[in-house]
């Protein structure tokens, strides 16, 4: 049990896309809090953190896109509530990337002509950074509320609904639902 | 005219990136259109050895741009590809309209369900934009008897005119059953307008209301990106089986072509 047995489930398959889209969506508001910050005090340092982590976000997002298209590929979602999230999240995608690359090539006429940012520009990557809220918004309902992608539940705690069965899980040692409920009673007391 | 350098790169060297670019789109596009048809004819395979050739020599120009040779291979690329466009579009016209059960007189069907005809022209217009990077790149500032930035706005308007048409015939054919299927019509619309303006009669006003609707173009491209992959996941399984939808769904590079266009103009704007 413990570390060998994660180690014995690990097979590699977790989607890379969830791990990518923190590193757009991360170094983007670092870009915009640096030159935020920057721009208000007048901190040459972070005005060159603004640029380079806004390079870093644009330089990932197409990797963040491909992996997008990876894990859409590995789900067969029918027509429903879910699929229309998955649809607004897939046409959002590519529009967030357009945005990136005009705010990049905007941030880097400041950066090339040695320049804190203007207030304009702020406005603008703070409406970038909307979209991605929206956009995050759209993935996390995805997953946390349809699962997409969700291979397997984990087992719950046994405080958590008593009464049921844990999911299966293929390595698990647990006994099916029958002979679970059956343990239950034998450590419990059965009532019924 | 001083060209203006930016992020380390001249503005040809730009405009050779962004062609090697729009002829990896296009040939996309061609791939997966001529595979949908079975490569019924040789010549089908003609996009992808033209549009090939120019990538790359687009690229190695954009590389090494002082090299007089790969000028002149960039030259010929595009050319070729130029030339291989016109027949593209001369066999749409033929085997996709004229030979067809009703012809000419189903001109309007056949230009909905049968070849796009203006396709074949988007390879031409890369070639095109090839042949004028390679001049630029060998320190001319004119082609075809035009200064550059000028060639490169009507360039533009050309091509966004035909990109407006494509798109229309086969918006149209989907019903515009989503709003957003008038975006490629409206503002690119207004972008040709501006464009032809700014390359006729250039003044303050046209050229700040150019770059203004030139950016909104690109960000319609990505849009028009955003929603085709959305139009493909429309189909009965989606994306999850994408092999087959890809061929059913909407063009997946073809927005790409409206950022392309958009981008040429903003070199010509900013860095001409």
């Amino acid at each position: 049990m413990g570390i060998r047995q994660a180690l014995r489930l690990m097979t590699l398959t977790a989607p890379l896309h969830p791990i990518l889209v923190h590193f757009t969506i991360g170094l983007m508001i670092a870009s915009l809090g640096a030159d935020t910050i920057g721009f208000l005090f007048d901190v040459s340092s972070l005005a060159d953190t603004g640029w380079w982590t806004m390079i870093g976000a644009l330089a990932v997002t197409p990797l963040t896109l491909a992996t997008g298209a990876i894990s859409r590929r590995r789900i067969p979602i029918e027509e429903g509530p879910a699929r229309s999230f998955l649809r607004s999240h897939m046409a959002l995608g590519p529009v967030i990337f357009g945005l990136l690359i005009v705010m990049t090539v905007w941030r880097a006429v400041f950066w090339q002509d040695d320049e804190f940012v203007s207030w304009w520009y702020l406005l603008g990557l703070y409406g970038v950074g909307f979209v991605m809220t929206v956009q995050g918004y759209l993935g996390g309902e995805l997953i946390y509320r349809y699962g997409a992608e969700v291979k397997r539940a984990y087992r719950k705690m046994p405080v958590h609904e008593a009464d049921g069965a844990p999911p299966s899980l293929p390595s698990s040692s647990y006994a099916p639902e029958r002979d679970w409920k059956a343990m239950q009673k034998a450590v419990h007391g059965g009532t019924e | 005219m001083t060209p203006i350098e930016f992020l380390g790169l001249y503005p040809f060297q730009w405009l050779a990136i962004i062609t090697a670019g729009t002829t990896l789109l296009l040939m996309v596009d061609a791939l997966v259109g001529h595979y949908r048809r079975a490569f019924a004819y040789r010549m089908q395979y003609a996009p992808t050895v033209t549009g090939t050739a120019l990538v790359v020599a687009a690229l190695l120009a954009a590389a090494f741009p002082d090299l007089p040779l790969l000028n002149q291979l960039l030259s010929w690329a595009g050319w070729l590809a130029a030339a291989t466009g016109l027949v593209g579009f001369g066999y749409h016209f033929y085997y996709g309209i004229v030979i067809k059960p009703g012809g000419m007189k189903w001109l309007l069907h056949y230009l909905m369900y049968g070849a796009p005809i203006l396709a074949p022209l988007g390879l031409t217009a890369a070639g095109v934009l090839g042949v004028i990077t390679a001049r630029g790149l060998a320190g001319e500032h004119a082609v075809f008897g035009l200064v550059m930035p000028v060639a490169l706005f009507l360039f533009v308007t050309i091509v966004l005119a035909g990109a407006i048409v494509q798109a229309g015939i086969l918006h149209y054919r989907g019903a515009f059953n989503n709003p957003a299927m008038y975006a490629p019509l409206t503002i690119p619309s207004l972008a040709m307008i501006a464009g032809a303006w700014m390359a006729l009669a250039p003044s303050t006003v046209v050229r700040a209301a150019f770059a203004v609707l030139l950016w909104m173009t690109l960000l319609v491209g990505f849009i028009g990106f955003g929603m085709h992959l959305r139009g493909l996941d429309r189909e009965m399984g989606g994306l999850y089986l994408w092999h087959v939808n890809l061929l059913e769904g909407p063009p997946q590079g073809a927005p790409g072509l409206f950022i392309a266009w958009a981008a040429i103009g903003l070199v010509g704007l900013y860095l001409l």
